[in-house]
C-alpha cells in the first residue's frame, strides 16, 4: 500500500495542472463564443480557391 | 482561373429557387410589392427585395459565393437584410471614436461592433472572409453566440468607415460599441465565479475518489495508517476549496450576521464550516469519520446553481446599452457659412440643426422652418407618424420620416427626453422592491431555529461528555443543512420556467413567478399590446370595385415608405393582386401622395388634400369619415381626375385574444388599467369594446408619457396593489421595470423585453391569465416543498438531538429529502400540460 504514499500527491499534481489549463482557457476567452468556433473549424477556404488567387488576402 | 474548381455560378445554378418564387438571397416568398429580378454571374434570379440582390451582387462580386452553399448545408433561415444605419462617415471623426476605439502601441486600431443580421455560422464565415481580404484589416473575429465581431484594423490604410459600408452592402447592420462600460464589471464577476467552480469541481472530483476509498475500506478493513493518511490528504483539498471557491459565500454570511440578517448564504457558510470544523478536529484526533467530501461537493454544487443564474442575469444588463444606442452621434449644423457636420455631444442649446428625411432627430428642440411627420414610435409608442410644423417641439432620437426640417436645440445631454428614458429605467430597476422570496422569509427564522437547537443539544450532553456532545450538535446542523430548503425554490422555479417555455411564455426572472399569484392590478399598454401596433387596411367604402381602388392606391403608394403606404401595399400583397405602373409619383407633406396610372391623375390622402385639389366630398363620404376617425382609425381619399372614387379605412386592429384576456382577468376579480400615450378620443372606443367584457370598471389612462407610466404604477403600488404591466415599446421600458411583474410581447422592442420579467413569444396577450396559473402552481410546489423540507427535519432533528444519529446517517438521509423536493417540482409539468 505504501504506493499510495507517491500515487495520491501524484493525483493531486495532475489534477491542479488540470485546472491551470481551465483558469488558462477562461483567461483566454475560450469559453467567450460556445458556437462559433465548432463552424469554423469546417468552414475552410477549400471551396473557392480559384478566386482567393484573384484577391490575394493581405 | 483554375478549371478543376467549382464555378461560382455552378452553386447558383444548382439551387435556382426561380422556380418556386422564393428570394435567392434570404428564401423568403418574393412576391410582395418590392419583388425585383436580377442578373447575378450571368443568370437571372428573383429577390424579395433590392437589398436582398444588392447584398447577393456584392457577395458574388466578392467571389464568396460559397456562402450560399453553406448556408443551404446550414439549413438556416436568413431573413432581407436589416437596415444599415445612415451616416456611417461619423465614425471616422475622431470624437465619436473616442467613445470605443482601443489605439494600440503599434497604431492600428481595436474596436468591438454588435452586428445586426447573424444568422447562423455561414454569416460567420462571409464576414470574417470578406473582411478579413480588405486591406489594412488585421483582424475580424466574430462571435457567433453574442452577435458581436471584433475588428482590429490600421488606420492608415483604411478607415472605419469603409470597413462598415463593406458590413453593410453585405447585408448586416454594424453599431460599434464600448465593451467595458456595456458589462466590464459583470464580465469580471462571471470570470471569478467560474474560476472557483472550476476549482470547486477540482476539489470535488479528487476527494471523492478518496472517499470510495475510505468507504471501501470501512467495509473490507483499512489499516489505520492509510486512513489517517487520506484523512490529511481529504484536508489538504478541502480547505483550499472551502476559503477560495467558498470565500465569497463565508463571507457574505459574515456580513449577513454583522448586519443582523440570517440570509441564505448563513445556513450554508454554518453547515460547511461545522462540518469542516468537526471533520479537522476528527482528523488531528485521528478519528474515524470525516465529512470532508460532503462540504466540497456541497459547495460545488451550490457553485454550479449560482454561476447558472449569473449566465442567464448576463442579458440584462444590456437594456440601458441599447437605449444608449438609439442616441444619434452626429448632426448637421446650419452655419453661417453653410453646413457643417459635428457630433452631438458639441451642440449646445441654441444651434440651428438640418435634419434630412430618415435622419434621427439629434438633439430637443423646436422645429424652426418645414413641415414633416416624425416617428416617435420610440418615445410614445404610437406606431402614427406625428404631424411636425414650425413651433412644434420634437425629442431626440425620434426618426424624420417624409421631408427636410430645420430646428433649433433647446436641450442637449442629460436633459434630453432619451436620457430622462434611460435615467428612469435605471433607476427603476436600481429601486425596485425586491420580491421577496417565500424561501427568504422563511430561512431566517430557520437558521435561527437551527442554531439555537443545536447549541440546546451540545449544552445538554457536554454535562455527560464533550465527544457526544460535539457529534450530537454536529449531526443537527448537517441534518438541517439547507439543500432541501436551498432546492425547494430554484427547483419549482427551474421547472416552471422550462414548461413556461414550451408554451411561449418566456420566464427571464424566475422570482416573478412566486409573484404572479398575489397580482391585484393589471396595466396594459394600448399600442403594441392590445392592438397589433401596425395599420391595416380594415375597410374600403367605393361605388365601384374595391379591388381596383385598392390597386390603384397601391401602384401609388408602393413608392413612398409611410406606415399608411405599407399598410396598403401590404393589403394588396394579401389579396395576391399584381401591382400596376405608376409615373410621376409625389409626395405633398401632411397630406398626401399623387401619381398618375393608366394615363388617370391620381391623389389618394386626407380631406384637406381633396380640398387643396378642389374635389368635392359627398355627405355620405363626410360621415364615413368622421366615423372612422372617431374609432381610432385613418381614413383615406382618393381621387382619380378630379373626381372621389371612395376611401380606405385604415386602423391598428385589436389583436386577437385580448377581449378574452379582459374578460377572464374580470373574472379572477383583477382590477384592469389601460394606458396609451395616443389622445382620450382615441382610446374610447377600444375602451367600450372592451368594457362589454368587464365586469368592473375599466379606467383609461390616456396621453401619458413615459414617466407617467411609471408614476401611475408607483401609485398604485402605494395603495398596495401588486401590479402587473404588459407593453411592447421603448416609452414602457420604465413603467415594466417599476411594476412588480412586467410583461413584455416577444414581437416588441429590445427594451421593453430587457426590462421585462416574463416575455410572451408570439405577443398572444391570451397567455397572460395561464402564466398567472402557472405561477399559482409554482408557488404551491414551493409551499409543498418547503412543508416537506421541514417536516424532514421535524422528524429528524429530535433524533439528533437524541443523539440516536451519527453523522454518516445524517449524511445518507440528506440527500433523500432533496430527491423528495426535485421530485415534486417535477410535478408542476404534469399539472400545467393538462391545463
Amino acid at each position: 500500500m505504501s504506493v499510495i504514499y507517491g500515487l495520491i500527491p501524484g493525483m493531486i499534481i495532475l489534477g491542479l495542472v488540470g485546472v491551470l489549463v481551465f483558469f488558462w482557457a477562461v483567461k483566454n476567452g475560450q469559453y467567450d463564443d460556445m458556437e462559433g468556433p465548432a463552424h469554423r473549424i469546417l468552414d475552410d477556404d477549400d471551396m473557392d480557391n480559384s478566386k482567393d488567387k484573384d484577391h490575394p488576402p493581405s | 482561373m483554375d478549371n478543376d474548381s467549382i464555378r461560382p455560378s455552378a452553386f447558383l445554378s444548382a439551387n435556382n429557387p426561380l422556380d418556386d418564387g422564393r428570394c435567392f438571397h434570404c428564401g423568403l416568398p418574393a412576391n410582395g410589392a418590392s419583388t425585383c429580378s436580377g442578373d447575378v454571374a450571368g443568370e437571372q434570379h428573383l429577390f424579395c427585395c433590392s437589398g436582398c440582390l444588392n447584398v447577393c451582387q456584392v457577395i458574388h462580386e466578392a467571389g464568396l459565393d460559397a456562402f450560399y452553399q453553406r448556408l443551404h448545408k446550414q439549413e438556416a433561415e436568413m431573413a432581407p437584410p436589416p437596415d444599415s444605419p445612415c451616416d456611417i462617415d461619423q465614425y471616422d471623426l475622431p470624437d465619436v471614436q473616442q467613445e470605443f476605439v482601443h489605439t494600440l502601441a503599434d497604431g492600428s486600431k481595436q474596436a468591438h461592433l454588435m452586428v445586426e443580421g447573424i444568422h447562423c455560422a455561414a454569416c460567420v464565415w462571409l464576414i470574417e472572409r470578406a473582411l478579413g481580404k480588405m486591406p489594412g484589416i488585421i483582424r475580424a473575429e466574430v462571435n457567433l453566440a453574442h452577435h458581436r465581431l471584433l475588428l482590429h484594423w490600421q488606420p492608415g490604410t483604411i478607415p472605419l468607415s469603409k470597413i462598415m459600408q463593406r458590413l453593410a452592402a453585405l447585408g448586416y447592420a454594424a453599431i460599434p460599441f464600448n465593451l467595458d462600460t456595456a458589462e466590464g464589471k459583470m464580465r469580471a464577476q462571471n470570470r471569478r465565479l467560474l474560476f472557483r467552480m472550476g476549482f470547486a469541481g477540482f476539489g470535488a472530483m479528487n476527494i471523492m475518489w478518496i472517499s470510495i476509498a475510505l468507504y471501501a475500506g470501512s467495509f473490507s478493513g483499512i489499516s489505520i495508517e492509510d486512513r489517517h493518511f487520506f484523512h490529511w490528504v481529504s484536508l489538504a483539498i478541502a480547505t483550499p476549496v472551502l476559503f477560495y471557491s467558498g470565500g465569497p459565500i463565508l463571507l457574505s454570511a459574515l456580513r449577513g450576521l454583522r448586519l443582523g440578517s440570517l440570509g441564505m448564504d448563513l445556513p450554508i457558510a454554518i453547515g460547511a464550516l461545522a462540518t469542516y470544523t468537526y471533520s479537522l478536529w476528527q482528523t488531528i484526533q485521528g478519528g474515524e469519520h470525516i465529512y470532508f467530501d460532503t462540504v466540497v461537493s456541497f459547495l460545488f454544487v451550490i457553485l454550479v446553481g449560482r454561476y447558472l443564474e449569473a449566465l442567464a442575469r448576463r442579458n440584462a444588463s444590456s437594456a440601458t446599452l441599447r437605449l444608449l444606442e438609439l442616441q444619434p452621434r452626429m448632426a448637421t449644423r446650419l452655419t453661417e457659412s453653410g453646413e457643417e457636420r459635428v457630433a452631438v455631444r458639441k451642440l449646445v442649446a441654441g444651434d440651428r440643426l438640418h435634419i434630412r428625411p430618415g435622419d434621427k432627430v439629434p438633439a430637443d428642440g423646436t422645429v424652426l422652418e418645414g413641415i414633416s411627420h416624425i416617428d416617435e414610435s420610440m418615445l410614445t409608442g404610437e406606431s402614427k407618424p406625428v404631424h411636425k410644423q414650425s413651433g412644434c417641439r420634437v425629442a431626440g432620437g425620434t426618426v424624420n420620416v417624409e421631408a427636410s426640417l430645420v430646428m433649433q436645440v433647446e436641450v442637449t445631454g442629460e436633459g434630453s427626453v432619451l436620457s430622462r428614458i434611460i435615467h428612469l429605467v435605471e433607476s427603476a430597476q436600481g429601486s425596485k422592491a425586491r420580491v421577496q422570496r417565500l424561501a427568504d422569509r422563511i430561512v431566517p427564522w430557520f437558521v435561527g431555529t437551527t442554531l439555537l437547537l443545536s447549541a440546546i443539544t451540545f449544552l445538554f450532553w457536554v454535562q455527560s461528555d464533550f465527544d457526544t456532545a460535539l457529534l450530537a450538535a454536529t449531526a443537527v446542523l448537517i441534518i438541517t443543512c439547507p439543500c432541501a430548503l436551498g432546492l425547494a425554490t430554484p427547483m419549482a422555479i427551474a421547472v416552471s420556467t422550462g414548461v413556461g417555455a414550451r408554451y411561449g411564455v418566456l420566464v427571464r426572472n424566475g422570482e416573478a413567478l412566486e409573484n404572479l399569484s398575489r397580482i391585484t392590478h393589471v396595466v396594459l399598454d394600448k399600442t403594441g399590446t392590445l392592438t397589433e401596433g401596425r395599420m391595416f387596411v380594415s375597410d374600403i367604402h367605393t361605388l365601384g370595385d374595391k379591388d381596383r381602388l385598392l390597386q390603384l392606391a397601391g401602384a401609388v403608394e408602393r413608392h413612398f415608405s409611410h406606415p399608411l403606404a405599407t399598410a396598403i401595399c401590404s393589403s394588396l400583397e394579401a389579396k395576391a393582386l399584381p401591382f400596376m405602373p405608376c409615373s410621376k409619383p409625389q409626395s405633398l407633406a401632411g397630406m398626401g401622395v399623387g401619381g398618375v396610372v393608366d394615363d388617370c391623375e391620381i391623389w389618394i390622402g386626407n380631406r384637406r388634400l381633396m380640398n387643396k385639389r378642389g374635389i368635392e366630398l359627398d355627405v355620405a363620404m363626410t360621415e364615413a369619415c368622421e366615423r372612422i376617425e372617431s374609432e381610432m382609425g385613418v381614413a383615406v381619399l382618393l381621387a382619380s381626375d378630379g373626381e372621389l372614387l371612395g376611401l380606405l379605412c385604415i386602423e391598428d386592429q385589436l389583436r386577437q385574444g385580448a377581449e378574452e384576456l379582459v374578460a377572464e382577468l374580470s373574472k379572477c376579480g383583477i382590477g384592469i388599467s389601460l394606458l396609451t400615450g395616443d389622445s382620450a378620443a382615441a382610446a374610447k372606443h377600444l375602451h367600450q369594446r372592451l368594457s362589454e367584457h368587464a365586469s368592473a370598471p375599466i379606467q383609461v389612462i390616456a396621453d401619458v408619457l413615459p414617466e407617467d407610466k411609471l408614476g401611475y404604477i408607483a401609485k398604485l403600488q402605494e395603495k398596495g396593489e401588486c401590479v402587473l404591466m404588459a407593453g411592447d415599446g421603448i416609452n414602457d421600458g420604465p413603467a415594466l421595470a417599476q411594476a412588480d411583474i412586467g410583461i413584455a410581447m416577444g414581437q416588441g422592442t429590445d427594451v421593453s423585453m430587457e426590462c421585462s420579467d416574463i416575455v410572451l413569444m408570439g405577443s398572444d396577450v391570451s397567455k397572460i391569465p395561464w402564466t398567472i396559473s402557472l405561477g399559482q402552481r409554482t408557488l404551491q410546489t414551493i409551499r409543498q416543498n418547503l412543508g416537506l423540507s421541514l417536516a424532514y427535519n421535524i422528524i429528524l432533528v429530535p433524533a439528533a438531538m437524541a443523539a440516536w444519529v451519527t453523522p454518516v446517517f445524517a449524511a445518507l438521509a440528506m440527500p433523500l429529502s432533496s430527491l423528495l423536493v426535485i421530485g415534486n417540482a417535477i410535478l408542476i409539468r404534469r399539472h400545467m400540460h393538462r391545463r
